[in-house]
């Protein structure tokens, strides 16, 4: 990074800072510091929504997964827009009426305490382990890159953020969000301006979206339906994403604590539903333009010299081993390159003077030279993975273009960019461990009435105790494997479906009335989606992660149902065989 | 605060905001799909 670079890094970094703490005067109670008073309007609310949900895994996984398996992750959005409408029309005048800092509270109001707490519980494992991995995610990838040491980085990823966050809560978080937001906004549309600018003189924005296309990285949509059978092992498919995807988004925007916390800090029903329904709109086509970015890098890298493996690193670490071996494949990459510029060049020609025959020649030798670049990209893979070292370079892929291409200044701004996406999104999640934390559990089990300012006080330092305890989850991660991105998603998966499914026992089957029923079944579905986790892990069973979202709440709907009617009956025949409230 | 009375914007009710939701998600999945053939 040249000098320029770390002026724009820092000043950005440092003029977050001063916003948060000058938008951190709030009231001195839990209304001010985890609801801002309730004051907001629908535009804070759908950027503070966007910001927590977008984090830096975000801007730099999902080019990556489009350079390597193009587009067709977006399909994992489809369902949010159909959780967005369920939200709004049955969560949020629900959490409104009861008056409710967490989403928690209004289970032990529907049910019993235990209940409560047991989601409260699942909620700060799930949330606090993974905000972990959000701290670590753009650092590792930052450190490799940059040559950073990974401690400081972890440091400044989850530690600064924690001064504005710890000071202004719910305001300054949902302030600093707006304003990162739009950073990032800007620095992601100069960023895929320089991929389409650095194109050859006569290729244009068309023309590499029809080599990219041709290469079968414009793949938005597929059914997953192969040889007349549906892959339910694959990720991300039309079905998996409506489907799945909005058992995942339902549970993620209606019993998140860190997307429920931002909307109840809405001014009244209206912003709160208005933030969230537009939020549904725009989505998915934010979600589709970050691909884009990364097919258009795949494009880039076709007319100009792409790097056989993006983790400089890894490659470094097999060298000892393999270096012959690793220097024949990089050779064999290099001409392979030289030879797809070459035909990339002449079928771009060819299309534009409408030669198609010419143009199919072209991208048929085309596919197969990427074909033949594949094989060796796997080859270097399989000798890192024998290393025991991590051959998933898809979150390398868009900051290696951007540090190795991209103007001074520029690169600053993107580096900047990634804190400011990982601090929108842990600052959210700490507000909210910390609301859960003395909420549902320090209010509600103190023996003695706590005043306004000492709760305030007590809220604040938790926010402290949780930024640290995410700090030290993220320095003892390491090597995760697979995308980052998903690893995080993987992990919500394991608890949503269950906290969902109680949810959605609590708000459409009324009939349920017994909270030890509701208990029971969310203990024993837990336990089964960590099991069905298990034999997907070892392999004894094959199914795509965002199955065990839709498993887990109708599980959990199921098992409720029946124990609800077993201990109803049981209680009607006598209080002898009653079980203890 | 009297969210009853709030007028909504853009639309009559929100049951006619959810349907917009409903029908802007297909309009994109159709266009996703144009998107798809088009370029492949």
């Amino acid at each position: 990074m040249t000098p320029l670079d770390w002026t724009v890094l820092v000043l950005t970094l440092a003029g977050i800072i001063a916003y948060g703490l000058y938008k951190s005067r709030t009231t001195h109670n839990l209304d001010g510091y985890f609801l801002s008073n309730r004051s907001m309007h629908w535009g804070l609310i759908l950027l503070s929504i966007m910001g927590t949900q977008a984090s830096a895994i975000t801007f730099i996984s999902a080019p990556g997964q489009a350079y390597t398996d193009g587009m067709r992750f977006v399909q994992y959005y489809f369902g949010l827009p159909l959780a967005m409408i369920v939200v709004a029309a049955f969560f949020v005048p629900v959490f409104r009426k009861l008056k409710v800092y967490t989403a928690y509270e209004f289970l032990e109001t529907r049910f019993d305490v235990k209940t409560r707490a047991l989601t409260s519980f699942l909620f700060l494992l799930q949330r606090g382990l993974s905000t972990g991995i959000s701290v670590f995610a753009p650092s590792i990838i930052l450190s490799s890159l940059l040559g950073w040491n990974i401690y400081w980085t972890n440091l400044f990823m989850g530690g600064l953020l924690i001064i504005y966050t710890m000071t202004g809560g719910a305001k300054a978080v949902a302030y600093t969000q707006q304003l990162q937001l739009i950073i990032i906004f800007i620095g992601m549309f100069l960023a895929a301006y320089m991929v389409v600018h650095m194109l050859p003189q006569g290729i244009d924005f068309t023309d590499a979206l029809h080599v990219s296309g041709k290469l079968g990285k414009l793949n938005v949509i597929t059914t997953g339906v192969k040889e007349g059978k549906f892959n339910w092992s694959d990720q991300y498919n039309l079905f998996s994403g409506i489907i799945g995807g909005f058992f995942l988004a339902l549970s993620y925007f209606g019993t998140d604590q860190s997307q429920v916390g931002r909307y109840l800090t809405a001014s009244s029903v209206k912003e709160s539903r208005l933030g969230l329904l537009i939020n549904g709109l725009v989505k998915v086509p934010m979600q589709f333009l970050i691909l884009l970015v990364g097919a258009l890098v795949f494009t880039f890298y076709q007319f100009n010299k792409a790097p056989v493996f993006f983790n400089d690193i890894q490659l470094t670490s097999i060298n000892l081993v393999y270096k012959d071996s690793v220097n024949d494949v990089s050779r064999q990459y290099e001409t392979l390159n030289l030879l797809k510029q070459k035909t990339v060049y002449d079928y771009s020609v060819a299309r534009k003077q409408a030669n198609d025959a010419a143009a199919e020649k072209h991208i048929t030798s085309l596919r197969l030279l990427q074909h033949q670049a594949d094989s060796l990209r796997s080859k270097l893979k399989s000798w890192i993975t024998k290393s025991k070292g991590d051959s998933n370079d898809t979150n390398y892929i868009f900051l290696r273009f951007v540090v190795d291409y991209l103007p001074a200044g520029l690169v600053g701004l993107l580096i900047a960019i990634i804190f400011l996406a990982s601090w929108g999104s842990i600052a959210a999640a700490l507000n909210s461990l910390s609301s859960s934390t003395v909420v549902d559990f320090h209010r509600r089990f103190s023996r003695h009435k706590i005043s306004a300012e000492k709760e305030y006080n007590i809220s604040k330092w938790w926010t402290l105790a949780w930024g640290i305890f995410c700090i030290v989850i993220a320095m003892f991660t390491y090597n995760i494997g697979n995308s980052l991105i998903e690893a995080v998603n993987v992990l919500g998966s394991l608890f949503y479906g269950v906290i969902l499914g109680v949810f959605l026992v609590a708000f459409f089957f009324k009939r349920i009335k017994n909270g030890n029923a509701v208990f029971v079944a969310a203990l024993v579905t837990e336990v089964a989606v960590l099991a069905i986790f298990a034999l997907i892990k070892t392999e004894y069973l094959k199914l795509g992660f965002l199955w065990l979202n839709p498993i887990g709440a109708i599980g959990v709907i199921l098992v409720s149902l029946i124990f609800n009617s077993v201990l109803t009956k049981k209680n009607n025949c006598g209080p002898l065989l009653q079980f203890s409230q | 605060m009297n969210d009853e009375k709030d007028k909504i914007p853009f639309f009559k009710n929100w049951q006619q905001w959810y349907v917009f939701e409903i029908l802007f998600l297909i309009l994109l999945i159709g266009l996703f799909f144009l998107f798809t053939n088009y370029f492949s």
